[in-house]
């Protein structure tokens, strides 16, 4: 009787067994086929090559064309703000327009001109790595390199005595990782090479350290935020001038080949290599101002890829 | 005790040889399913594709199943990529694109022949549930099965939203081509 009854319990588990292995039987093949998928590169770490006023880890895609222009507006408060200049609006302190072109996905070459000192500045942006998903490289690091060429008349005999005083460089690496689809975080140590600062005992190269955020509202609206250390690092702390580190919050908003960001931020200043070292103005003393950038992406050359079932045509 | 461990012990023996011939000699699967997406306006076409899809036929329970990756769909345009997986499929919340379903006649997919069915399931998209018939061709050539199908998906089906700005640009409805060649598990 023992036996018996073991043996039918045994068979009726086999049975069932059996049915619920036939039953999962597409599923467990769906996994097999599905086993071994390679780490993908993780996108869109941020929206575009800017956060607020520093570089982003983002490089352009092959062949577009980013045509970027930006407006700081000047004091909202303090001496030079309040009601009598509309809290900044009628002041530019710095108006800039760019062009961004993506000569590979990891290549970039950018023009610019600002109207601080008449500053052109060419640039050329490389990513190196890329983070990607599943263990693989955890984050993104991408380098930037920046030549200043101030083209306005000097202000003195004894300004630009030398032609090459006239230039400046930025070197910086980028390093980001995107922690969550919302949140992308970045730190960016770099250093500026420059002539003839305007306070006699700041040092003509400065090493600097920033850092910059970005958080998903919206599928497209961000907050953002960049702040660089200046002072406290190769910066002497007793200088006449009153120097500030930069800090810029905004909001950034997409639609589609459009980027627009709404910031608010106490550097005077656009590009790296005035930012960085001439920011005068402080968020405690009124000196934060508002600013935009409008940057809009154009596809350049139509991609020479040749599969139907790829090509996209605009009428 | 010992004759009774050494049925138990047969009849396993038996019932998974039993099992992996027959779940061998029925299903079929494919790692490279062509899936391409077509978005039609006056404006713009938008086109995608990706070579990696993955399915299974299970002839003798007549399962069909089909999975994508959705970030594998490839655009012309990088920066049109990048906003259909941030801002429409949202890829990194919903990564898979799926369809689950039951084959509505029986097929030997051991002879050739060509065949035109429907398969009635589940199409999973944007984390998304949606029943659905979708009609599909088999052919079977000397033990290669061929699967060829085409249907629609409407964005709203799926939660996919489409801002004013572009609605002209976008198809209400997307088109799905898929394509894809399956081989015998040995």
């Amino acid at each position: 009787m023992n036996k018996f009854k073991f043996l039918l319990i045994t068979f009726s588990l086999l049975a069932l067994g059996l049915t619920v292995v036939n039953a999962q039987d597409a599923d467990s093949l769906m996994k097999t086929l599905n086993s071994n998928v390679m780490p993908a590169p993780v996108e869109a770490v941020f929206k575009a090559t800017r956060v607020v006023l520093s570089h982003s880890s983002e490089t352009q895609k092959k062949h577009d064309l980013d045509l970027r222009i930006r407006h700081h507006f000047g004091d909202i408060g303090g001496k030079f703000g309040s009601a009598h200049t509309l809290y900044g609006l009628d002041v530019a302190s710095d108006l800039f327009i760019g062009l961004d072109y993506g000569v590979t996905d990891d290549f970039t070459v950018a023009v610019g001109r600002s109207k601080q000192d008449e500053l052109y500045n060419f640039s050329g942006k490389y990513k190196l790595l890329r983070q990607k998903s599943k263990g693989g490289m955890p984050v993104n690091l991408t380098v930037f390199a920046q030549m200043g060429w101030i083209a306005r008349e000097p202000f003195s005999e004894s300004e630009f005595a030398q032609y090459s005083d006239r230039f400046s460089y930025f070197l910086q690496g980028i390093i980001s990782r995107k922690i969550s689809s919302r949140l992308s975080l970045e730190v960016t140590p770099g250093y500026l090479l420059r002539q003839n600062p305007s306070d006699p005992e700041d040092p003509n190269n400065l090493f600097v350290l920033g850092f910059a955020g970005r958080m998903k509202l919206t599928r497209r609206l961000s907050f953002i935020a960049d702040y660089t250390l200046v002072n406290g690092l190769s910066r002497p702390a007793d200088l006449v001038t009153d120097y500030y580190n930069p800090l810029g919050v905004g909001l950034e908003i997409e639609t589609g080949g459009h980027i627009f960001s709404l910031n608010f931020m106490n550097s005077e200043y656009i590009v790296e290599n005035n930012f960085i070292s001439n920011t005068k103005k402080s968020w405690n003393k009124g000196g934060v101002r508002f600013g935009f950038t409008i940057s809009r992406n154009f596809t350049l050359f139509k991609s020479k890829n040749k599969d139907p079932d790829k090509q996209s045509k605009i009428y | 005790m010992t004759w009774t461990k050494k049925i138990i012990r047969g009849c396993c023996l038996l019932g998974l040889v039993l099992f992996f011939a027959d779940a061998a000699a029925q299903s079929f699967v494919s790692k490279n399913i062509r899936i391409g997406m077509f978005s039609s306006t006056p404006l713009e076409d938008i086109k995608a594709v990706s070579d990696q899809g993955t399915g299974v036929i299970v002839a003798k329970t007549r399962e069909v199943v089909v999975q994508l990756a959705v970030k594998t769909l490839e655009f012309d345009r990088k920066l049109m990529q990048e906003h259909f997986n941030e801002n429409y499929i949202e890829s990194d919340k919903y990564p898979l694109a799926k369809f689950k379903g039951v084959l509505d006649q029986s097929v030997d997919l051991t002879k050739d022949g060509d065949y035109n069915a429907n398969v009635t399931g589940v199409l999973s998209l944007h984390g998304v549930d949606k029943q659905r018939t979708i009609p599909c061709r088999i052919s079977v050539r000397g033990g290669v099965v061929r699967v060829e199908s085409q249907f629609k998906v409407a964005c709203v089906d799926h939660k996919i939203d489409i801002p004013r700005l572009v609605f002209a640009k976008i198809a209400e409805s997307i088109s799905v081509k898929l394509n894809g060649q399956f081989n015998q598990v040995k």
